[in-house]
């Protein structure tokens, strides 16, 4: 049973049917998906929710779909956990993580929206799903789509590095190296996607896909005892996971399901690629886009189509914007490691990193409670840090030598 | 002579403070005899931004972009970066 009303352009309001679109007509803004909330609120409750499989499809009723779910069965319901060494090293009384990079099956959020998306793929009835991708949306497209058996093709730009080549190659996609910058992928991808009857998953998918961060919120909430936390830090790229994050809170607090959703957004950005957050702190709504220049690869969004909802968010929630620089970052990505035993990706190191800088600065009081958002997996980052942390101590196979190469610890 | 066939290409325009107030819009449109029609626009003292549809021959279209990027205008795609 659908619940599911119509799509919606979020900025003129004009609606359109459910169709594998992303675009208004009239005035180009961006749609959304719209739901019949009167009638989810009489057969969504929290007894109902907490009965049912813990995947992200429990809280299917405010998902896009119109059928039982179809793919990604084994995805969401991640950790969540208080991160007390964290906290204490912070200075900060109560830090919670949720966990991300142990999402199924590629160790990424992306998992959520590409579940989504791919079920509502079938649903459409594409035989050939798509996306371009430098790294976790490449992984979870490749691996959802030989599980759902679609047709997939992966565009990436040819100078990727090999690592993030193998873990989307590994699943016999249709990986399309494009010999160009990345502006280059981006443009070919646009024509790509309006020539072939594909479903791309961030393009004509795209108000469906979006839809499956929200699961992220909708844990945190429930996790936490079906309430919201003081604080979220989020990272952004192109502020998608911000604006459902908020959108699926809004939801529960629609649905009764909570009492309060006052909780103060604040987003976290690369200083190599931070356009949200400099025109957050111009006090501008009009996104600058940039040319990124980061280790953060998975947050190097120029030009971030959501933008100016997050800004929005941001500002109405009375949250704030916050950049680390690469060293913060691989500083982030260790104190995680060495605190709660979590290795992140450089997009967790980010999010870590402002974490610091707004307690420090005392945006965030270090009294209230505070979530972090850790997307992704730090084995697919290697490269970031590996310079950077220790090296083994090297022995000879006796215990002469280990007694004289690690004494000063004995 | 065959008309040439028209396309048409959807754009966000990025103005920079310099620009704000210069008709590069028009300019672009009269050079390359591209009709734009603007659906959004926005401006505040330090920025520009405008969405819109252009349309005319694939190649002036090119030639067009080409222009307003060599003035300092941002041209990108409305779906913001396709590549994540």
């Amino acid at each position: 049973m659908s619940y599911v009303k119509s799509l919606k352009c979020r900025e003129c309001g004009r609606t359109y049917p459910k169709k594998p679109i992303y675009v208004c007509e009239w005035c180009f803004g961006p749609l959304e998906v719209v739901y019949d909330y009167k009638r989810i609120k009489k057969v969504l409750t929290r007894e109902k929710i907490s009965s049912r499989e813990k995947n992200l499809w429990r809280y299917k009723e405010l998902l896009p779909i119109d059928k039982e779910p179809m793919v990604g069965l084994n995805s969401g319901f991640t950790p969540f956990f208080e991160a007390k060494n964290l906290s204490k090293v912070l200075g900060a009384k109560k830090i919670f993580i949720k966990d991300d990079s142990v999402n199924h099956p590629t160790l990424s959020f992306k998992d959520r929206v590409v579940a989504v998306a791919l079920s509502k793929a079938k649903e459409f009835g594409f035989k050939t799903v798509a996306c371009a991708s430098t790294g976790n949306l490449a992984n979870s497209v490749s691996s959802h789509s030989k599980q759902a058996g679609f047709n997939c093709y992966v565009f990436i730009p040819a100078n990727l590095e090999k690592s993030k080549i193998v873990s989307s190659l590994i699943y016999g996609v249709n990986l399309i190296a494009v010999d160009g910058n990345y502006d280059d992928v981006n443009r070919l991808c646009g024509e790509i996607a309006s020539k072939y009857k594909w479903a791309f998953v961030n393009v004509n998918l795209r108000p469906y896909y979006a839809e499956g961060s929200k699961t992220y919120g909708f844990e945190i909430v429930e996790q936490l005892g079906w309430r919201v936390p003081k604080h979220i830090i989020v990272p952004a790229a192109s502020g998608s996971l911000l604006t459902k994050i908020y959108k699926g809170i809004k939801e529960f607090k629609q649905l009764g399901l909570i009492k309060k959703s006052d909780t103060k957004f604040h987003i976290a950005q690369a200083d190599g690629c931070s356009p949200i957050v400099s025109a957050l702190k111009q006090n501008c709504d009009i996104i600058k886009p940039v040319k990124p220049n980061t280790i953060a690869k998975s947050l190097a969004i120029g030009n971030p189509a959501d933008g100016f909802y997050v800004i929005d968010i941001v500002k109405k929630t009375g949250g704030f914007g916050e950049v680390a620089t690469d060293e913060e970052i691989v500083e982030g990505i260790k104190l995680l490691a060495e605190t709660e035993g979590i290795f992140t990706e450089t997009a967790g190191g980010v999010t870590v990193a402002v974490c610091k800088k707004l307690v420090e600065s005392k945006k965030i009081s270090k009294d209230e409670e505070i979530v972090i958002c850790i997307t992704g997996n730090g084995l697919k980052t290697q490269e970031a840090v590996e310079n950077k942390i220790g090296r083994p101590i090297k022995i000879k196979p006796n215990i002469k030598s280990f007694e004289e190469e690690v004494r000063v610890w004995l | 002579m065959p008309k040439k066939k028209l396309v048409k290409k959807i754009v966000k325009l990025v103005f920079p403070q310099e620009l704000i107030k210069e008709p590069v819009t028009f300019r672009m449109a009269k050079k390359y005899d591209i009709m734009p029609n603007v659906r959004r626009a926005k401006v505040t003292k330090t920025i520009g931004e405008s969405i819109l549809e252009l349309e005319g021959e694939e190649n002036n279209i090119e030639k067009g972009i080409r222009y307003l990027k060599k003035l300092g205008v941002d041209v990108k795609p409305i779906e913001g970066d396709i590549v994540d």
